[in-house]
Parts: C-alpha cells; sequence; structure tokens
C-alpha cells in the first residue's frame, strides 16, 4: 500500500513499517533527474504485485519475472509521459504493463494504444483531478471491485489479470459468450457510480 | 464531430484489459481518436485494471531483481519511449496512419460489384481477424448479410442508415453474430467504414447464405 497524502517533504520510514512513499514523487524523480533510487523504490513497490499478475498468464516464475523487469523498464523509460492526466500511478503502469502484454506475449501490434498517446496528451478535456484524488479513486474502486457479487468479480479479474478474451472465459467456465458479457456489462453497471466520479 | 453511436461497453472493457484481436484493437483505437466521450471513457475504465493491480498480492521477486533492471537501464531508447509523432494523412485518424499510410484515395480497392469496394489492410501475423475498408457508392445498398462473428465497422466518411439508424463519421455499428442488416449508403458521397470482422464477411443473399455449405464460400 502506498500513502494517499502527498507531502512536500521527504517520507519518513514509520517505526516498524515499510517506508512511506508517493509513486507519483518517484515517477517525477525518474523523469526528471533519472534516479535510480525512485525507480528501486517503485520497484519495491509494485514489482511483487506485478509479478502476480504476470504469474496469472500462465507464465513460469522465470518468464513472470522478466515481464515484471521488461514493465519496470518501461515506466523508466516512459515516466516523462506520466501526468496525473492519466489516472493514478498505478492505472498508469498498469496500461503499461498491458501493452507488454499485447506485444510479448500475444506477438500483436500495441501501437493502436500507443499512438493514441499524443491525442491523450493534447487533450482538451483534462479530468483536473491530482494524483492525491485519483489514488482515491482507486481505492474506492477496488472496494467497490470487492463487493461485486462472486460470478462478476471472477470474469472482471479474468479480463483485465488474466488476458483472457470474452471467448476464452466462455470456454473455460463453459458458460456462453452472452452470459461473460452480461456479466461483465452488470459488473460495470455496479462499478458505475465510483468510475464516474472522476468527472 | 457528433458522434451518436458508441462502442458495446464490453468492448471498451476488453479494449481496456487489452485482450482485444489487433484488427478490433485498431477499430476502437480510431473510434476514440473520434470521440472525446469515449477517450473519458476509457479512463474510467483503466481505473479497473489499474485498481487490481493495485489489490494483487505480493509474489516475492528474486534477491537480484533490481541489479538485473539497474545493468539494463542504460541500454538505447526504443520506439514508444516518446509520444509517437504521427504524419497527417487527410481523411485517417492517428491510430490508422501506419496502416494506412498513403491516405483513402491510394488504398488498393477491390471492386466487389453493385457499387461495393473493399481494400484487406494488413496486420501482425498472429492476428486471428480482418481488419478491411469497406466503401460503399453514393445511394447503394450493401447486399443484406449475417455476421459470422463479432463485428466492428467505424464510420470514416460519409454516411450509410440501417434499420439501427443513420451511421456518420465517428460512429460505430458493433454487432453480434445474430444480427442482420442492410446498410444503405446516403446520396452525396461514397461511404467508407473501417471494418474488423472475426470470420470472412460474405456478402450473400438469402439463398446464397442457405448454399454456402454446399460451395464452400
Amino acid at each position: 500500500m502506498y500513502a494517499v497524502v502527498m507531502s512536500d517533504t521527504t517520507p519518513q520510514p514509520a517505526h516498524g513499517t515499510a517506508p512511506i512513499v508517493d509513486p507519483a514523487e518517484l515517477l517525477s524523480r525518474i523523469a526528471e533527474q533519472k534516479d535510480r533510487q525512485a525507480l528501486a523504490e517503485l520497484f519495491r513497490l509494485l514489482a511483487p504485485r506485478l509479478k502476480s499478475m504476470m504469474l496469472k498468464l500462465g507464465a513460469d516464475s522465470a518468464l513472470a519475472e522478466d515481464l515484471v523487469q521488461e514493465t519496470l523498464l518501461a515506466v523508466w523509460r516512459k515516466a516523462h509521459l506520466y501526468s496525473p492526466e492519466r489516472g493514478a500511478p498505478v492505472t498508469w503502469i498498469f496500461t503499461i504493463a498491458r501493452n507488454l502484454r499485447i506485444d510479448q506475449l500475444r506477438r500483436l501490434s500495441n501501437k493502436p494504444y500507443e499512438d493514441l498517446d499524443g491525442i491523450d496528451a493534447t487533450d482538451d478535456t483534462p479530468t483536473g483531478l491530482q494524483v492525491v484524488e485519483q489514488q482515491q479513486m482507486v481505492s474506492r474502486v477496488k472496494s467497490a471491485l470487492e463487493t461485486l457479487p462472486d460470478d462478476q468479480r471472477q470474469v472482471v479479474k479474468l479480463s483485465f489479470l488474466n488476458d483472457m478474451t470474452h471467448s476464452d472465459i466462455s470456454a473455460a467456465l463453459g458458460i456462453p459468450l452472452g452470459t461473460v458479457k452480461s456479466r461483465l456489462r452488470l459488473a460495470y453497471g455496479r462499478l458505475r457510480p465510483v468510475l464516474e466520479d472522476l468527472q | 464531430m457528433s458522434v451518436v453511436h458508441h462502442p458495446d461497453i464490453t468492448t471498451l472493457m476488453a479494449f481496456s484489459a487489452g485482450t482485444l484481436d489487433e484488427p478490433y484493437a485498431l477499430v476502437i483505437s480510431t473510434h476514440l481518436a473520434m470521440c472525446a466521450a469515449c477517450r473519458e471513457q476509457i479512463k474510467r475504465i483503466d481505473l479497473i485494471g489499474g485498481a487490481l493491480l493495485d489489490a494483487e498480492e505480493e509474489v516475492p521477486v528474486e534477491d537480484d531483481a533490481v541489479d538485473r533492471l539497474f545493468a539494463r537501464l542504460d541500454t538505447p531508447k526504443e520506439a514508444g519511449d516518446t509520444i509517437n509523432v504521427i504524419p497527417k494523412v487527410r481523411d485517417v485518424p492517428a491510430p490508422l496512419v501506419r496502416y494506412l499510410p498513403d491516405g483513402l484515395d491510394a488504398a488498393p480497392w477491390k471492386a466487389r460489384g453493385g457499387g461495393v469496394w473493399t481494400c484487406d489492410l494488413p496486420v501482425s501475423a498472429n492476428a486471428q481477424s480482418r481488419l478491411m475498408l469497406l466503401k460503399v457508392g453514393a445511394g447503394r445498398a450493401v447486399p443484406e448479410h449475417g455476421h459470422g462473428g463479432h463485428e466492428l465497422t467505424l464510420i470514416l466518411k460519409g454516411a450509410y442508415k440501417d434499420r439501427f439508424g443513420r451511421f456518420g463519421p465517428g460512429d460505430i455499428a458493433d454487432h453480434d453474430q445474430d444480427v442482420d442488416h442492410q446498410p444503405i449508403a446516403e446520396m452525396g458521397e461514397d461511404c467508407i467504414c473501417l471494418v474488423a470482422v472475426d470470420a470472412k464477411l460474405n456478402f450473400r443473399s438469402r439463398i446464397m447464405k442457405l448454399l454456402q455449405p454446399f460451395i464452400g464460400m
């Protein structure tokens, strides 16, 4: 867990717990100063969770480690492209991991995603949200996901974390494709009030 | 641009999750380039992935993982490290430029008869589905057809009408396999669409549909 409160002083470790680090600040230290220590902290913060996600793709431990390395390497190189308009750092890093999955596991072009970046960068409808609010949003969405009925949460996780297509999910669960989609639709309907708070 | 018809929410969720095959991802990306409302929508949906990653359990990484990462930091920059500068091509939204660098007019159209032209666009070898342009002459009808699977149609130029309404530039028709429809292009301008199909789209009469199993179309 990272702190949701931004501080303008250097975060100090609390007694007996992990240091409080703000991932947005780490990203800006990487972007502006190529600060390796900031990268190491971001790695310690997110690599174990990224590894868990990569293991869900059927990757063995070694491949999962490689994919985590690739993700953090991409974060290092692209940190200057991050802005709060793109969401919380963890959301932005999810999209980086996703684009990597498309390229390295599906062996498909991820340019349809990357070529949108320029449009987002010049978007005339910024959310106006600060990082701290974006991180609060992530916490709220996390809580909302926990309240979904099991069958809805299952299809959402299989799609976003296990990288399964709707057809894959249909085959794996032995349910019609239409049922996969209706569960996703219901899940979105339940998450909607939280997600649309973004506006 | 006033977009009226948007992708199904489940299609946008699959785009955000990264599970769409390349032709579908490209059609959605091109729609997003034309539709500010859906760009906002995608930012909201991306939060689901962010929250799920945030909620993941922690699996220990190898002890030397950070050192190995540090050893790779000085490797040369790669494409995608900066915002891609995409050349402006008339009538071609940014994400499509890579697939259609010389513009719509220069596309190698193939006449299909009845005022209909198609042009296949190259995608990655691993793609399981087709990406193509479809041009329907002004005032012409596409023969009534069913769909072999999920079909996404994005209007780039012109407009057509079918039983679902009027589809103009930026609009997207997101159809599942059980949909039959007969689009008719509006008078005055050819209608050009970007289409992703996961099975060969057959322009067929009802009779051809019946014959199809026998003639192996």
